[in-house]
C-alpha cells in the first residue's frame, strides 16, 4: 500500500514535469512518426524486397522505429536519477522513509507509459501509411508488451550507467557513442541474414534484436512460434539488465545506510 | 522521556581523513541544539550520519531511541531533514503545492490527508499565497521555507536543519528564525547546524562547537560567554577554535 503510494507520488512528479514542458512533449511524440515517414520512406525505394523479405519496407521498419524510440527514451529515462544525484535531491529522497526500489520502479512505470503512448502514435501513423499488423488488435497488445520489456531492459541499463559514471558529461558521452551502434548492430533496419557474419553474431547478443524480431513477426506474418521465443529471450535480457541496474543502484547507495 | 539524540564516540573517516572523531552528543526533547564549527569541521558529516544517509565508521548514534544503522527506517519516520543546499532543478517545474503534496505522499501521510496537510505546512511557513507558483519563480528565501515546510509534513519528532539561512537576506533570516522558534514552542526538537554565531546565540538553548571533527566546547550560549569572558558568541568561537588565527597563518 505504502509502496504503491510512493511509486504513484514519484510518477506524478515525472508526469507533471513532462506536461509543463509542452515543446518537449510535442517533439517526443512527433519524432518517431517523422522517422517512420522520412527514414523508412526514403530507404524503402533502395531496399531489395528479396533481402528484407517483403516489398512493404515501411511495415518492415515499424519495429525498428519503435526500438529506436525506446533506445532514445532509455537515455532520457536515466536523466532524472543523474540530476537528482548531482543536485543532492537524491539524498533528500533517501532520508525519507521510502523503499529504495520505489525510486527505480516509478521511473519504469512512467517510462513504460510514455513509450506505450509513442508506440500507439507510430502504429497510427503506420496505419495511415497502409500498414496493418497481421496479428490484429491482440498483436498490437503484444507489441506493447514487447515495448514494455525493452523499456525495462534499456531503462535499467541507462540507470545503471547513470549510477556508475562520475558526472552527466560522461553519461552523455557514453550514451551518445553507444546509441546508434546499438541500433545498427541489430535487425532494426536490415535483416540479420543480410549482415556480415561477425555483425550477425553481435546482433544476436543484442536484446533489441529479439524485441524487433517479435514485433516484426506480429506486424508482417501474424502469430507464430517465433513470437513467444523472441519474447522469452527478451524477458531473459530484461531480467539480466535489471539485475545489473539494481546492483549498480545498490552500489550508488552503499555509502548510505540501506 | 529519553534523549532525542544520543551519540557515543561517533566517528566517520573518508580514507585517511577523519571527518568526525569521537563525538558525544546528548540532546533532550524540545531543545534547539546548535552544532557549530568552521567550514569543514564535520557538521554536515555528523548530520548525514544522524539522518541515516551515512554509516558511522565507529561509535554509535541513536535518534528518537533508534539506532541510525540498525533501525534506519524507524529513524527516517521520525526526522525531518532540511538540507544545506539542494538545487531546485529536480522540481523547478512543479508548483510549491505540487512538490509539497508529492513529498507528503512519500512521507506516508494518508492519501486523503495529503492535500490538507500540504496546505497546513505551506500556511505555517507563509507560502499559502505563492503555493501555486512554480518553484523556479521562488526567491532563495522562499525555497528555503518550502524545504522547511516539506520537512514538517509528517510531524517529525526531530527537525534537522543544516545551514537553514545560508545565503538569505536579513528579512528572510529573521522570518526563518521566527518559524524555528514557533516550532520549538510546539515541542519539536531542533538540531541546527550553522556557521552564523548570531543565529546560534538567538535560537539555541545549548550548543556544541566542533573543529576537526572533535567537540571543542559545549554549553548554553550564556555559559560559554561567561566562562570565556567573551562579549559575543563570535568571540567564544574564535577563542576556542583559533580559526581566524589559522586562516591568517595560512
Amino acid at each position: 500500500m505504502m509502496w504503491s503510494q510512493e511509486v504513484l507520488a514519484l510518477s506524478r512528479r515525472w508526469l507533471l514535469i513532462l506536461l509543463r514542458e509542452r515543446l518537449n512533449l510535442l517533439f517526443s511524440v512527433l519524432q518517431p512518426a517523422v522517422w517512420l515517414v522520412f527514414f523508412a520512406g526514403a530507404l524503402g525505394g533502395a531496399m531489395d524486397p528479396r533481402a528484407v523479405g517483403t516489398d512493404d519496407y515501411i511495415a518492415f521498419a515499424v519495429p525498428g522505429i519503435i526500438a529506436f524510440t525506446v533506445v532514445g527514451n532509455g537515455v532520457t529515462a536515466a536523466m532524472p536519477l543523474l540530476f537528482d544525484k548531482e543536485t543532492g535531491y537524491l539524498d533528500k529522497l533517501l532520508s525519507m522513509p521510502i523503499r529504495r526500489s520505489s525510486l527505480i520502479v516509478s521511473r519504469f512505470v512512467f517510462q513504460v507509459g510514455m513509450n506505450s503512448a509513442q508506440v500507439v502514435v507510430i502504429l497510427l501513423v503506420a496505419l495511415v501509411l497502409g500498414v496493418r499488423p497481421a496479428s490484429g488488435p491482440l498483436g498490437v497488445l503484444a507489441i506493447l508488451v514487447a515495448t514494455a520489456l525493452l523499456t525495462l531492459a534499456l531503462t535499467a541499463a541507462a540507470m545503471a550507467l547513470a549510477c556508475a559514471v562520475p558526472s552527466h558529461g560522461t553519461f552523455f558521452a557514453i550514451t551518445g557513442f553507444a546509441s546508434l551502434p546499438l541500433l545498427f548492430m541489430s535487425n532494426a533496419f536490415v535483416p540479420l541474414s543480410a549482415m556480415p557474419g561477425w555483425m550477425e553474431t553481435v546482433a544476436r547478443a543484442n536484446p533489441l534484436t529479439y524485441a524487433i524480431e517479435a514485433m516484426r513477426l506480429l506486424v508482417l506474418d501474424g502469430w507464430s512460434g517465433g513470437v513467444p521465443l523472441s519474447l522469452g529471450a527478451l524477458v531473459v535480457a530484461s531480467a539480466l539488465l535489471l539485475a545489473v541496474g539494481s546492483w549498480q543502484f545498490a552500489r550508488q547507495t552503499s555509502e548510505r545506510i540501506a | 522521556m529519553g534523549l532525542i539524540i544520543e551519540t557515543e564516540r561517533l566517528s566517520r573517516s573518508f580514507g585517511d581523513r577523519l571527518a568526525v572523531d569521537g563525538l558525544a552528543l546528548a540532546i533532550a526533547p524540545g531543545e534547539i541544539f546548535g552544532l557549530l564549527g568552521p567550514n569543514g569541521a564535520g557538521k554536515t558529516t555528523t548530520i548525514r550520519m544522524l539522518a541515516t544517509l551515512l554509516p558511522p565508521s565507529g561509535g554509535a548514534a541513536r535518534v528518537c531511541g533508534f539506532d541510525v544503522v540498525g533501525a534506519a527506517g524507524e529513524v527516517r519516520k521520525r526526522i525531518g531533514y532540511v538540507m544545506q543546499q539542494v538545487s531546485p532543478m529536480g522540481y523547478y517545474m512543479l508548483t510549491g503545492r505540487e512538490k509539497t503534496e508529492i513529498e507528503a505522499a512519500l512521507y506516508h501521510v494518508p492519501r486523503r490527508q495529503v492535500k490538507a496537510r500540504a496546505g497546513e505546512v505551506l500556511d505555517l511557513v507563509g507560502l499559502s499565497e505563492d503555493a501555486d507558483r512554480l518553484v523556479q519563480e521562488y526567491s532563495g528565501g522562499m525555497q528555503k521555507r518550502l524545504d522547511l515546510a516539506c520537512g514538517l509534513l509528517h510531524r517529525p519528532e526531530l527537525l534537522i536543519l543544516d545551514e537553514p539561512t545560508l545565503g538569505l537576506d536579513v528579512p528572510s533570516r529573521h522570518r526563518m528564525w521566527d518559524h524555528i522558534r514557533s516550532l520549538c514552542d510546539q515541542g519539536m526538537t531542533v538540531l541546527l547546524a550553522t556557521n552564523y554565531m548570531d543565529e546560534a546565540d538567538r535560537l539555541c538553548d545549548r550548543l556544541t562547537i566542533i573543529d576537526h571533527g572533535r567537540e571543542v566546547v559545549s554549553g548554553t550560549p550564556a555559559e560559554l560567554k561567561e566562562a570565556t569572558g567573551a562579549p559575543s558568541l563570535d568571540d567564544v568561537f574564535l577563542r576556542h577554535t583559533g580559526h581566524a588565527l589559522r586562516e591568517e597563518a595560512e
